[in-house]
């Protein structure tokens, strides 16, 4: 099968689709202009896409298309329940189910759950009601729920991470949250190494090895193979900083994850101006560079959902509107330049 | 009945339909009838703050907001705020 990635930017949704070597792209799009994409994903089970789309002026919504981009369902009614005095700020990731459910990640710092393919849409009210949620706060995107991940291996644990809430599991299909955070630095607080708060980036599960967990976090990237019980920190092990967004596994090989480093957070460009994809094929152990075929000088930046992975490739998209592929290994090919700021990019296949 | 004219992107979340003809009494009942109603109005059934809605021309901020009575009026017109350039 070849590839399809969904790009999402500030402008709309765009279409790229590649042939099996991912040398040759087709670019389709813009879809949905005038509505910022933060997250764009097709739902294996049925083809359909969804879309996370927010519009400063008519608010965030989640949209469904079931013939590729051609035409749009909006799900209605999306909203925070009235006790809750909270509303919706903005939408930002959905992730497909184990049967026929799918989950909605949005600010602030909420999940939802939908049986009928995103028509309608119900508040996780543990997460909504969470007794450590006065002590969440916002990151500079929003309190976002921009994480939601599923245990292959147990149809009743999955997990979610929020900046700066930090990460929660469930193991009770999503009735009950427990933080897992521990080891997990917050430099930025008071207490470095307080119960929740942390600014995680972008977590992610194993497939393969489902007990393991990586995150990229504001203050570090660590490795969990305990369900997140504990923590491991690996940006000291040959990372030129510990900030970053991008986090992106090899489905093949639980050993294998890649970063893209950014200067602290403060400053959140490329470290000595080179956009640099750091790998690790040891667990963290070590980290190498694979920047062969990416432009430098670079200060661009990529985002938490600006990294995607397949089982032949690995993804990435700019703020400054490329998208590289891994191309025969090892080098990266630009499969699209001068798109608008690239929001998220997730890979799927099409036929070709 | 009343037209209502909507700008281009939420035409687009309308079926690509970017005028309706609706009978209503007043502003809000317009509105209410659109099918992108949920677009306009936010889960507490409050107007969005940057959607800005003109009855022949006029503000409706300035005129009573959105319960002000449609008597006579040709046309709603939504447009989103364009603070910021």
């Amino acid at each position: 099968m070849s590839p399809l990635l969904l790009v999402g930017t500030r402008k709309g949704l765009f279409l790229l689709r590649g042939d099996e070597s991912r040398a040759e792209w087709k670019l389709e799009g813009p879809l949905l202009p005038g509505w910022e994409v933060f997250h764009a994903i097709r739902d294996p089970r049925d083809g359909a896409l969804y879309v996370a789309a927010n519009n400063w002026v008519y608010g965030a919504t989640v949209q469904r298309s079931d013939d590729l981009g051609a035409t749009w369902e909006r799900s209605e009614g999306l909203g925070l329940p009235e006790d809750s005095e909270l509303k919706l700020e903005k939408s930002w990731h959905v992730e497909p189910g184990r049967d026929g459910e799918l989950y909605f990640g949005a600010a602030p710092g909420v999940l939802f759950r939908s049986d009928d393919r995103g028509a309608t849409w119900e508040v996780n009210r543990g997460l909504l009601e969470h007794p450590t949620r006065e002590r969440w706060q916002p990151g500079a995107g929003g309190m976002c729920c921009h994480s939601i991940q599923l245990d292959p291996s147990d149809p009743n644990r999955l997990y979610v991470a929020i900046s700066a809430a930090g990460s929660f599991r469930s193991d009770d299909a999503g009735e009950t949250w427990t933080p897992i955070n521990k080891d997990v630095a917050a430099d930025f607080m008071p207490e470095k190494y307080p119960e929740v708060g942390q600014c995680v980036h972008k977590l992610l599960l194993h497939p393969g090895r489902p007990e393991r967990l990586w995150q990229q976090n504001h203050c570090g990237v660590y490795r969990s193979d305990d369900r997140g019980d504990t923590w491991e920190r690996l940006d000291g092990n040959g990372l030129p900083s510990d900030f970053g967004f991008g986090l992106a596994l090899d489905p093949a090989d639980p050993d294998t994850a890649f970063v893209i480093p950014e200067i602290s957070g403060e400053q959140r460009v490329t470290p000595d101006g080179r956009l640099g994809v750091y790998r690790t094929q040891d667990a963290g152990a070590s980290w190498e560079l694979v920047s062969d075929g990416l432009p430098e000088p670079s200060w661009t930046g990529v985002l938490r959902e600006g990294m995607s992975f397949d089982a032949e490739s690995v993804y990435v998209g700019t703020q400054s509107g490329s998208v590289f592929a891994i191309a025969g290994g090892s080098r990266w090919v630009e499969a699209a330049s001068h798109l608008p700021h690239v929001l998220s990019v997730e890979a799927a296949e099409w036929s070709s | 009945m009343v037209l209502v004219v909507l700008p281009g992107v939420l035409a687009a979340q309308a079926g690509g339909r970017k005028r309706f003809e609706v009978e209503a009494a007043t502003v809000d009942q317009a509105l209410r009838a659109l099918p992108i109603a949920d677009l306009l109005y936010d889960e507490r059934g409050e107007l969005r703050p940057l959607v800005n809605v003109f009855v022949d021309g006029r503000d409706v901020r300035g005129d009573g907001g959105v319960d002000v009575p449609l008597e006579g009026a040709r046309e709603v017109r939504v447009v989103g705020a364009v603070a910021g350039g």
